[in-house]
């Protein structure tokens, strides 16, 4: 039976280790034996399976490139007799620039989805960049945060501007989403009243904003190019902006006054309400932020590593031991608190290296188990790994290189766009924070896959289509099957589905449109919607 | 099992109780005499019942920022008033600005609201927040009135969506917290049959395909995947049963008359209009129609006098045909945009972003029409008597709908959120 212990708990067992640096095969042994003991006597049902190795495979490059493997792929990797094969496919997939994107694009849905200044948008693509330039080079996620944290300069030219522009550098909101993203803690809850269940003060989410009063975000246009700076700057006009646009920083935070709003507000002074730091009144805005960024991402502070751990732990296995993703505290639940610890700090001995973290997490029994529907109950916790609706860009990436979809459409005045990357975006997004319950479908996404041009003009059995090309290569349809199979779920079909198909094949007008629908019914398949 | 468990079941598995239980009420008071019918027969006849029973809404929304002064409040004797003229209108004492003649003459189903007033002046910031009654936060995704209608109010056994939106509107907002079910079904061109909704094989080979597609899910089904595999299931019976209804129809404006047509006249936003009474007669609980460009920060004048041109005819006409039809006494029909503009005229003869005036028109659903709430200052520049916020605006709207303001959705982390937080209805709009 699995034991719950609260945030406050978890910071006192971490303190029990020291700073081994486990490797990843080390550090997954250790986990799955932690998970064990924490899991005592499992409960009925018992632990799901390890995968088969093309479930394997397919999960492997959707979680770490967002991709589907290539037939090549899926049988190089099948016929391969190595017992080191999964672990070689892992270091091979990191290495790959895709890997870079997939996560950059992820963390770019986590800062922009909860953005309250909607031109932020304008920053998505330098963000998403470098998130992705970054990640493939291995920087480590202290260095990361850090970089978020002191931005300046334009933002289509920094991304890491992309999270201070998301909230227009207005300090509440800033420092609210940076406690959430980079801690896992909710302290915005605390910015109105002091919070009945949490124990941050009122007080102390406003000296989190105090690092935070002297960003300013300035509109810029050259010509018909809109874009903003984001920088720091320490004076200040007389007479402020209104509107809320706040363009124009401040030179110290004001915390409102609640009796009487109308009234300035009283100064209040940067103080870090995780270990009480705090930097005199008047200090200038590169020492706040820099300031800031140290506490907030030193190893002394484990909420920092602790977040990013449970979050992608919860991505890659299905569950978190914290749910939500970024609620870690100070008064929650924990399922398995020891793992995480364990995980934590061996994260934190390894300098905070992200390709590290997913190797470890890719590498234990837990991740690699096969998938079952939500658990009903915590007891049920980690005994398998879940199925997960694939992200937007993901869902894109499968289908267009299913079905060979141009990335770019050209347009009639020559020049270039990514509509259909855009209208999946739109119509599949979702807030990556979000927990997995809360991530429902639509009808407008259904009628996209089912009656879309784009999907149906792709799967017609047409000279310049994939299928077009196969049903004139390959005779046969059983071989033709299992073509299709490989391409669009990376796997062989089961007995019942060959039986299924070829009866439908029988009964169809022609081997094209018998195939058509074939083709429809994969890519409309609940299975081509989801990681396994 | 009794008739009066089943409805139990029913109700607990569509989640938003108080409304169904409501509805079901109202069903098995009306339909008694019926009641040798199974309960799914009861239902079904029941349904367009139900639909004219319930309350539903249009939302006509003003994208950009509609100038007070060359709309509702006119200010010919100020300087602030630039030279746009006020026109009487068929309620004695309400004069409104010469560019909405039409409307001028439905002015006694109108309640004008001139004391609106916000602190909000950036577009997306306060679309979201004249959309959801709430400033945006990063920390809680606030739904937007229609996705709040279509929650309280709609019917998720519908084949038509309860939530349709016709335009861009912007930072219009969807579901949030309630999630992608509530989003609105967005359609940007009333003249044409909404994305994806037609079906590109003959109806006999969609089904077959549909039911090839079902036979191979069970296979997932059973590698563990049994819940995922069941809600698309559910998910796409909905949406075929939609493509497949007849009561898509609802969609298609060629097929009414060329006179009304041009009742509504020829603009997107006439269509939009005419659309959303075909939607509202086929069951939608929620239209938004979005006309937009409104942000005249140059040449207001002769730009906001062709907007009006746009939308006077239409509006005019929608009431009027709402009334003609029985359903306005059951709709709620909302005129607004994000704010208003400054009094001041700026050197390219334009207006800039004003939230601390503007006007908001109600009509339909409880509202007494032909009065003016509200007033401001003779130049304009503040409220001047019975100030309203967003919030009692949002009050305003749960009240003319039936819907409990108080009632909480939670957030992601478990906070419960009212679907509007403080404010009072303003009770004088109401007959």
């Amino acid at each position: 039976m699995l034991r719950s212990f609260t945030g406050l708990n978890m910071l006192l067992l971490l303190m029990n280790y020291a700073a081994a640096q486990p490797t990843s095969n080390q550090a997954a042994t250790r986990i799955d034996q932690q998970l064990q003991e924490e899991i005592g006597s499992v409960p009925a049902g018992g632990f799901a399976p390890q995968t088969d190795d093309a479930t394997f495979l397919r999960r492997a490059f959707l979680d770490l490139l967002g991709e589907l493997p290539s037939e090549e792929d899926t049988l190089a990797f099948l016929l391969d007799d190595a017992s080191t094969k999964r672990e070689k496919l892992l270091e091979d997939l990191l290495e790959d620039p895709a890997f870079g994107l997939r996560w950059g694009r992820y963390w770019r849905d986590v800062i922009l989805y909860r953005r309250t200044e909607p031109r932020a948008i304008l920053s998505s693509d330098a963000l998403t960049q470098f998130l992705k330039t970054e990640l493939n080079a291995g920087t480590s996620w202290d260095s990361l945060a850090r970089n978020f944290i002191t931005a300046n300069g334009d933002i289509k030219q920094n991304g890491a501007t992309g999270l201070i522009m998301a909230h227009g550098g207005r300090p509440e909101e800033t420092v609210a989403e940076l406690s959430r993203i980079f801690m896992g803690i909710q302290i915005q809850c605390a910015q109105c009243h002091d919070h009945p269940t949490d124990r941050w003060k009122r007080e102390q989410f406003h000296q989190l904003a105090a690092f935070f009063p002297r960003v300013a975000i300035r509109p810029q246009r050259n010509g018909n190019d809109r874009t903003f700076l984001v920088e720091g700057r320490d004076t200040f006009p007389r007479r402020r902006r209104m509107n809320n646009n706040r363009y124009i920083g401040t030179a110290e935070h004001r915390m409102p006054n609640l009796e009487q709003p109308e009234q300035p507000g009283t100064i209040t002074q940067p103080v870090f309400f995780v270990n009480g730091n705090q930097l005199g009144l008047g200090s200038d805005d590169t020492l706040r932020r820099e300031q800031l960024a140290q506490w907030m991402t030193s190893t002394e502070n484990p909420w920092f590593a602790a977040a990013v751990v449970n979050r992608l732990w919860s991505q890659l296995v299905g569950q978190g031991f914290y749910e939500p993703v970024d609620d870690l505290g100070p008064d929650r639940q924990c399922t398995a608190p020891k793992t995480l610890n364990y995980l934590v700090g061996a994260f934190q001995a390894n300098d905070h290296d992200l390709k590290w973290l997913f190797r470890t997490i890719m590498s234990t029994a837990a991740y690699q188990r096969e998938s079952r529907s939500q658990p009903v109950a915590e007891t049920s916790a980690f005994l398998a790994n879940r199925p997960q609706r694939l992200s937007a860009d993901t869902l894109f990436n499968t289908i267009a290189g299913a079905l060979g979809i141009p990335e770019r459409v050209q347009r009639s005045n020559g020049r270039t766009r990514n509509g259909a990357r855009r209208l999946f975006n739109s119509t599949f997004g979702y807030d990556p924070s979000l927990t997995r319950d809360s991530i429902s479908g639509s009808v407008q996404q259904s009628l996209l896959m089912m009656n879309s041009q784009l999907v149906n003009n792709a799967i017609q059995a047409k000279s310049g289509t994939r299928l077009g090309r196969l049903l004139q290569q390959i005779p046969n349809n059983r071989r033709l099957l299992l073509a299709l199979y490989l391409r669009i779920l990376a796997r062989q079909p089961t007995p019942v589905e060959e039986k299924t198909c070829l009866d439908y094949l029988r009964d169809s007008t022609s081997r094209d449109e018998g195939f058509e629908d074939i083709l429809w019914s994969l890519v409309n398949s609940t299975e081509f919607l989801h990681r396994n | 099992m009794t008739h009066s468990g089943f409805w139990q079941t029913d109700i607990s598995i569509r989640g938003n109780q108080a409304i169904h239980r409501r509805q079901l009420l109202r069903l098995a008071t009306g339909l008694g005499s019926a009641s040798a019918l199974s309960f799914p027969a009861l239902l079904a006849q029941g349904a367009n019942k139900l639909q004219r029973q319930g309350k539903s809404c249009i939302l006509l929304w003003m994208q950009g920022g509609p100038s007070q002064f060359e709309t509702f409040s006119p200010k010919p004797a100020h300087s602030n008033g630039g030279d746009t003229k006020a026109i009487s209108t068929q309620v004695p004492g309400i004069q409104i600005a010469e560019n909405l003649p039409r409307v001028s003459r439905v002015m006694q189903d109108i309640c004008l609201i001139r004391s609106m007033n916000s602190k909000e002046g950036s577009h997306p910031r306060a679309q979201s927040l004249l959309h959801t009654g709430y400033l945006p936060t990063a920390s809680v995704q606030f739904p937007t009135l229609g996705s709040h209608a279509a929650h309280q109010l709609g019917d998720p056994d519908d084949e038509l969506p309860n939530f349709v939106r016709i335009g861009r509107a912007g930072r219009g907002g969807g579901g949030g917290l309630l999630g992608v079910t509530y989003d609105p079904f967005v359609m940007n061109d009333a003249s044409r049959m909404p994305d994806n909704t037609t079906v590109t094989t003959s109806n006999r080979r969609y089904r077959r395909r549909l039911k090839l597609r079902n036979q191979l899910e069970s296979q997932f089904a059973k590698r563990g995947a049994r819940q995922e595999v069941a809600n698309q299931k559910e998910l796409y019976a909905k949406s075929s049963r939609m493509v497949l209804s007849p009561k898509m129809d609802a969609f298609d404006i060629s097929q009414e008359s060329k006179s009304m047509h041009s009742a509504y006249g020829d603009t997107a936003f006439g269509k939009g209009c005419l659309l959303a009474r075909r939607l509202l007669e086929s069951g939608v609980t929620f239209v938004e129609v979005v006309a937009g460009n409104w942000d005249t920060h140059f040449d207001n004048f002769s730009r906001s006098h062709t907007l009006c041109q746009q939308i006077d005819q239409p509006y005019a006409q929608l009431l009027q045909d709402l009334k003609r039809r029985g359903i306005l006494e059951q709709t709620l029909v909302i005129w607004m945009g994000e704010f208003g503009r400054t009094p001041r005229i700026n050197p390219r003869g334009g207006r800039d972003h004003f939230p601390r005036a503007f006007n908001v028109a109600l009509s339909g659903s409880g509202i007494r029409g032909g009065q003016v709430i509200g007033r401001t200052n003779e130049p304009g520049t503040s409220v001047s008597d019975r100030p309203i916020s967003v919030p009692d605006l949002f009050q305003t709207f749960c009240q003319a709908l039936d819907i409990d303001a108080d009632h909480e959705n939670l957030s992601g982390i478990g906070r419960p959120i009212k679907i509007v937080d403080g404010g009072a209805a303003v009770t004088e709009a109401f007959s």
